[in-house]
């Protein structure tokens, strides 16, 4: 039992992460019907950006620096990953979606493949082909709780993950920009009408998910302690699939499904190895961890076609 | 008909002896270009040399007779072209203006790729017809280019314009035969006189000077008959087509549903060529579809003799294209045809692998223990391509039946969780599939006669070419069947599709089969060509790579999404992997590049950004052609029609969905 909620705390740490990412494609899915390939990509080099800023501000692997120092070296390195992915993400949706917005369909989402290849060899040059170390500046102390263990990682990654939720959640239902994101995302052309500069609210949109995603980043090389070049795709992958799970174009949703998917993700390690006897699958469950959320996202959406959250809209005639 | 051809058809009159003067020398010059500055003359040379006295000769027998028969096709061909060419012009395009398009889109390129290889050759030339597009678009605009009337006398088809065309295709073909035997023989003569030419073959240059000629006559007869049943048959569908009431008032629905068939197929075709009347008229589309085969079945032959023989030849490397080919046209009956984005469509085609890899190999020993033996099991590949297809079609249905009620993006996921979720079971469970290691030692398919190996990869070669055209032939079979005008309906409009009676569900339920089927086959095909299979080769990446192919080439267009497939397969394989080799080359343009970029990053090499070009690629083609490369008439019409509404801006006031509700409100 405590070895079930020891890997609960861990799943709802991992699942915070994915809810950050599969903000940022559930904020763009709903609002301009994307699914943002690239968006995974931004996280990665919200990581990478994360172990640059430390490295200009003299932090190494082995430093571990106290009280004011470490406060700013983090609040200046989770900002700054948050702004440079941010404005990525602008860049990004000037460049290689704005041309395709009345395009067929799919043309923006190949583009989008390409923007995804383009930022994981930029990832590639930029930092090898290698892991490379995120500096744990963040000190580790562990609570035992029963026979729970709980870090103080643990904690702050969920801390700043809720923070973060609360402050997008208020973003978009009490201010204006968030009323005119809710207009655009419900219909682009009676917002425009209304009086809504509809490309702006889109670049905002992206400003705002790749902000988060970078946000991600930071609190993933908190929690891991490494980044290499390709994370950025498949995480990305597991987080589209928690919009997914959750109600894509749904807020509330996609932090749901997140945190939904990072418990999955952590019970599934619980599944013994059947190669050594017993039930269970080969090689544990977590060599299937993947095989098993995707598993559980296509029951529960035969039996919720719109995902946990989506609204069942009939369909438009 | 040969009655109507006097001998004084030979004797052209002054206007078709300008369309004369006009083809010969635009078919001429490519054609003179193949025979002296490429090998052409060398390989016929060679080939008689063979028959006449076949110890004097570099060539064994079977690639003699294969030689000697390619030869004898094309050269036929042309000489008919010619023929046809004359006869069928219209004169919407004038001399000149056929020589340039000549200049430009044969001629340089030939060169080009003689001189610096074929792919930067056809690079280089890709960046010239760029050019040249511009250029003319420019020249045009200034001088207020109209396209010249059609010729007159091609409006009325009576006996005597029949016969007139008839004339000018024997013309055509006759004259042509005539240039093109005296020009050989002056060259063969200089040869003759510098002493290159052996003196047995000037028999044979004789022979020749009269042969074609006669062989022109006839074969300009031959395509003067085509022209003149194409030019006939379009004629007699326009007349009926102007008095529909002729029979009583009576609508013809057949006759009808005819014109309507023949006015699609024709827009297809504009998609093949897009270019001048006479080129993109169906008899000339046979023309090419006949040279491109030809082409295509005598290119083993060739291949040795452009790129070097044993691992230097290309191959290989397009049996591997084949495949991708396969896999972008399955892939575009789910997303094109029946519009539902597939995003795990590597499942299937590592269904199709593994089933072939598990038969055919130890592992199947290893699993149940029951001794076969291996090279009696090879036999079973050909049975096992339809039951390895079958069995990839079984698990489309499968996965397909949960994912009905979902609509769009939703059903995209789940297709992109069952891509990730079977490489994974074949991964672990390593019980019956050997894990992460793959299988290795898989069995190649066994022929009579043929040697199935890496070394010679000509049946594999033959093999792909079979299976492509299978599966082009029941692509197209399938697009034009009731099914495949369903899948368009609904990819259309689904409710509308279910309301004018369409079963949803089993509509979705066939197109997930059918793409699935070809997937299969493609895997199987693999697994039997590489001799074994990895877990490896089937990520989420693979599916998103096919799924650019179907997309870049032009999505729900057969010929786009074959052009998209050799394209993407190209500019990953014989373009981004060869950088690196291209940038040792100290002649090289890239070197210098290199050069340069080494010095800001070191370390660096085109390995590196692969996919970062690739990318670039991807973005820009999406940009500057988000239709794809080649797209379907259909699409075409679409944004064209599109356009027309931007322009008439009153068309916006209405409500498109309830134009009817908008007048009541009006009128109130």
């Amino acid at each position: 039992m405590s070895l079930f909620i020891q890997e609960l705390i861990v799943g709802l740490a991992t699942g915070a992460i994915y809810a950050l990412i599969a903000l940022g494609y559930t904020m763009v899915y709903g609002i301009i019907e994307l699914i943002n390939f690239a968006h995974g990509d931004i996280f990665m080099i919200g990581t990478f950006v994360a172990i640059s800023i430390m490295g200009l501000m003299g932090i190494t692997a082995n430093s571990h620096p106290t009280g004011l120092t470490l406060v700013s070296v983090l609040l200046v390195s989770c900002l700054g990953a948050m702004l440079v992915c941010a404005i990525l993400g602008v860049v990004m949706e000037r460049i290689a979606y704005r041309p395709l917005r009345n395009a067929p369909r799919l043309a923006p989402l190949i583009s989008a493949i390409g923007v995804s290849l383009v930022l994981e060899d930029i990832g590639k040059l930029w930092k090898g082909i290698n892991f490379v170390s995120f500096p744990q500046i963040f000190p580790q102390i562990n609570y035992d709780i029963g026979s729970v263990n709980v870090t103080s990682v643990n904690i702050l990654v969920i801390v700043v993950s809720v923070l973060l939720m609360l402050g997008l959640q208020w973003l978009v239902t009490r201010t204006r920009v968030g009323r005119a994101m809710r207009a655009v995302a419900q219909d682009r052309e009676a917002a425009a009408l209304m009086g809504v500069n509809v490309d702006r609210i889109i670049a905002i949109t992206f400003f705002i998910g790749a902000g988060l995603a970078g946000a991600a980043g930071f609190i993933y090389g908190l929690q891991y302690g490494s980044s290499i070049f390709y994370i950025g795709f498949q995480l990305g992958l597991i987080a589209f699939t928690a919009a997914v799970l959750g109600g894509i174009g749904n807020i509330v949703g996609a932090m749901l499904g997140g945190i939904l998917i990072g418990i999955i993700d952590a019970l599934a390690s619980l599944i013994p190895d059947s190669n050594a006897g017993g039930i269970g699958l080969p090689h544990g469950g977590a060599a299937w961890h993947e095989a098993i959320i995707f598993a559980i996202l296509i029951l529960i959406l035969v039996f919720r076609p719109s995902g946990l959250l989506g609204q069942q809209t009939p369909e438009k005639v | 008909m040969v009655a109507m051809v006097s001998a004084g058809a030979l004797r052209p009159a002054r206007e078709t002896r300008l369309l004369l003067i006009k083809w010969i020398v635009a078919l001429l010059v490519p054609l003179a270009v193949f025979t002296f500055v490429w090998s052409g003359e060398a390989i016929v040379n060679n080939v008689l040399l063979g028959i006449l006295s076949p110890a004097n000769t570099n060539y064994n027998m079977p690639t003699l007779i294969q030689l000697a028969i390619f030869i004898v096709v094309f050269y036929a061909v042309v000489l008919a072209l010619a023929g046809y060419l004359v006869a069928i012009d219209t004169g919407r395009r004038t001399m000149l203006e056929v020589w340039i398009d000549i200049l430009v889109f044969v001629l340089i390129p030939l060169l080009l790729v003689i001189q610096l290889g074929l792919i930067i050759g056809l690079a280089v030339s890709a960046v010239i017809w760029a050019i040249f597009f511009f250029a003319r678009t420019q020249i045009r605009k200034v001088r207020h280019y109209t396209p010249p009337q059609p010729l007159e006398n091609l409006q009325v088809f009576d006996a005597e314009q029949q016969k007139a065309l008839m004339q000018r295709a024997v013309a055509g073909g006759f004259w042509f035969g005539v240039v093109f035997a005296v020009v050989s023989l002056v060259v063969d003569l200089i040869f003759f006189f510098s002493g290159s030419l052996p003196t047995i073959l000037l028999v044979w240059v004789v022979i020749r000077t009269i042969l074609l000629p006669v062989a022109g006559y006839f074969l300009g007869q031959l395509s003067g008959r085509l022209a003149l049943r194409r030019t006939l048959a379009a004629n007699e569908k326009k007349s009926n087509g102007n008095n529909p009431g002729s029979d009583g008032g009576v609508i013809d629905k057949q006759h009808q549903l005819e014109l309507l068939s023949t006015s699609r197929a024709r827009e297809e075709a504009k998609d093949l060529v897009p270019n001048d009347l006479p080129l993109r008229s169906a008899g000339a589309q046979r023309f090419f579809l006949i040279l491109l085969v030809a082409f295509l079945l005598f290119y083993p032959v060739l291949d040795p003799l452009l790129f070097g023989f044993g691992t230097d030849g290309r191959l290989a490397g397009y049996g591997d294209a084949g495949y991708y080919v396969i896999l972008a046209l399955g892939l575009n009956i789910v997303v094109g045809f029946a519009g539902l984005l597939d995003l795990g469509y590597v499942a299937f085609f590592a269904i199709g692998a593994y089933v072939w890899g598990m038969l055919a190999s130890t592992q199947f020993t290893a699993v149940t223990s029951l001794p076969i033996n291996l090279s009696l099991i090879s036999w079973l590949f050909w049975p096992m391509l339809i039951v390895a297809a079958l069995i990839a079609a079984l698990w489309g249905i499968i996965l397909g039946a949960p994912t009905l009620r979902l609509r769009g993006d939703y059903l995209a996921i789940v297709t992109l969780g069952f891509g990730e979720i079977v490489p994974v079971v074949f991964l672990e469970m390593d019980k019956y599939t050997n894990g992460a290691n793959g299988i290795v030692g898989v069995q190649s398919p066994s022929f009579p006669g043929v040697q199935w190996s890496i070394i010679t990869p000509a049946p594999y070669y033959y093999l792909i070419l079979a299976l492509i055209g299978l599966t082009i032939l029941a692509n197209v079979r399938l697009r034009d069947s009731r099914l495949g005008r369903a899948w368009i309906a609904i990819r259309e409009d689904e409710i509308a599709a279910s309301s004018s009676g369409v079963n949803l569900v089993r509509t979705k339920l066939f197109a997930f089969a059918a793409g699935a089927f070809f997937s299969g086959l493609a895997g199987m095909y693999h697994a039997a060509k590489l001799g074994g299979v990895s877990p490896d080769n089937f990520s989420f990446g693979d599916s998103v790579i096919y799924l650019a192919m179907v997309v870049i080439g032009g999505i729900g267009n057969i010929p786009g999404v074959i052009v998209g497939a050799l394209v993407v397969y190209a500019i990953n394989q014989f373009i981004l992997a060869q950088l690196d080799t291209l940038a040792a080359d100290p002649t090289n343009v890239l070197h210098a590049v290199y050069a340069v970029i080494t010095q800001v990053i070191p370390g660096f090499t085109f390995g590196n950004i692969r996919n970062l070009i690739f990318g670039v690629i991807l973005i820009l083609v999406m940009i500057f052609r988000p239709e794809g490369l080649i797209p379907s008439a259909r699409r075409r019409r679409e944004l064209r029609h599109g356009n027309d509404e931007e322009v008439e801006v009153g068309a916006l006031d209405v409500v498109p969905t309830a134009p009817g509700f908008e007048s009541e409100v009006h009128v109130e």
